[in-house]
């Protein structure tokens, strides 16, 4: 396994860009606790941003990571728990 | 008409099918865009012109001479697992000063998609005429794949609904796929109708999308059309295409569809250094029933 290269408040914080970037939302009312529906992100475009995020941090996720714990901490904790992110 | 008979007449629209190993699909999709099928489309009022990506055994124009359609048959090298290069080649051939790309030819059109799409493009001088994506089955394809869906469960299916005489009824045993609805925002379609010119603008298909099946290539044709200067969306109301089950790339990848999924968003987001979103205005309905905009 490589080291991983980002930390979790930067994903994070990118994670919330993304979002409120693709459904036109203040970054400021996207939780990070609430499922992606909650605020409109379906299932494809959850698919659609782990690719992106791929290409963004040179990583490749388990895309069953999207939707185990479909939020952006849960997607957080998982990428963590693979070692994909510090 | 065969490949080889010469073509007096211009037809109103093009539409170029493309196939890969689709000897059940492609028959029901030429039909269902054939004369006898179609509302409002007397022979000649279309050309069907179906690109063959290199299947082992290709269809011929002469197996579908009943349909009485104006089909040519082209057979493209195969090697290439993306459709785009092919596609383009066909718009190429197109002689219809109103062309439409039918990126999978394992889709069979609603009774009045032809006609309705070709009244919806003479409403603006550049006009980008969407019909919604649905996959035959009370679910999508992706997860019928999971439960073992198959040919013979689709043709049971087809059956309940004595299709292919009542064709309309294709929506009771299908469902709408990608963000297909009205207030969605659209991702792509498989029916897309341009101008020759706009078609010629555009570039036509980007040929860097090599992925199977084309990857993001439809969705990014569709996006560019809607996101140029001066062009209006068209969707259209009350037609669709329907997705037959065939063991393609994306619509029935099963478990790996997700990774496929990912896959067809990589290759976008190094192409043009943003994500896949659909388009943000609803554009314009024209109700196919009405046949008027709503």
């Amino acid at each position: 396994m490589t080291t991983p290269l980002t930390d979790a408040e930067t994903l994070r914080a990118w994670l919330k860009s993304y979002i409120s970037a693709v459904l036109d939302l203040e970054a400021d009312t996207v939780s990070t606790a609430v499922p992606f529906d909650s605020y409109g992100l379906d299932s494809v475009e959850a698919v659609i941003m782990a690719g992106v995020m791929e290409e963004e941090f040179s990583i490749r996720i388990d895309p069953t990571m999207v939707f185990e714990d479909p939020s952006i901490d849960g997607l957080v904790k998982a990428l963590q728990g693979a070692g994909l992110v510090r | 008409m065969s490949a080889e008979t010469p073509r007096l007449t211009t037809p109103q629209a093009s539409i170029v099918v493309i196939c890969y190993e689709m000897a059940r699909a492609l028959p029901r999709t030429l039909l269902s865009l054939s004369p006898q099928y179609q509302r409002d489309c007397p022979p000649g009022m279309i050309e069907v012109i179906v690109i063959d990506n290199g299947s082992r055994d290709p269809p011929r124009a002469e197996d579908f001479a009943h349909l009485g359609l104006d089909l040519r048959v082209v057979h493209w090298p195969p090697g290439d697992k993306s459709p785009v290069k092919a596609l383009n080649h066909g718009l190429r051939l197109a002689r219809a000063p109103l062309i439409c790309a039918w990126i999978d030819g394992a889709r069979m059109a609603s009774p009045g998609l032809v006609s309705a799409s070709i009244a919806a493009a003479r409403l603006h001088p550049r006009p980008v005429v969407a019909t919604p994506n649905y996959h035959i089955g009370h679910e999508t394809q992706i997860a019928l794949a999971l439960k073992g869906h198959d040919e013979a469960a689709e043709d049971r299916l087809l059956d309940s609904i004595g299709w292919p005489a009542n064709p309309e009824r294709l929506f009771e045993i299908s469902t709408a796929v990608w963000r297909s609805g009205e207030s969605e925002r659209m991702l792509e379609t498989n029916a897309l109708f341009m101008t020759r010119a706009m078609w010629d603008e555009f570039g036509g298909y980007d040929e860097r999308f090599t992925s199977a099946g084309g990857g993001a290539a439809n969705c990014d044709i569709f996006l560019r059309a809607c996101e140029a200067e001066g062009t209006q969306l068209i969707r259209i109301r009350g037609e669709a295409t329907f997705h037959q089950v065939h063991g393609g790339t994306t619509s029935n990848a099963g478990e790996s569809g997700l990774d496929v999924g990912m896959a067809i968003s990589r290759e976008y987001y190094r192409l043009r250094r943003k994500p896949i979103v659909g388009v943000r205005s609803p554009g314009w309905i024209f109700d196919s029933g009405t046949g008027a905009l709503v």
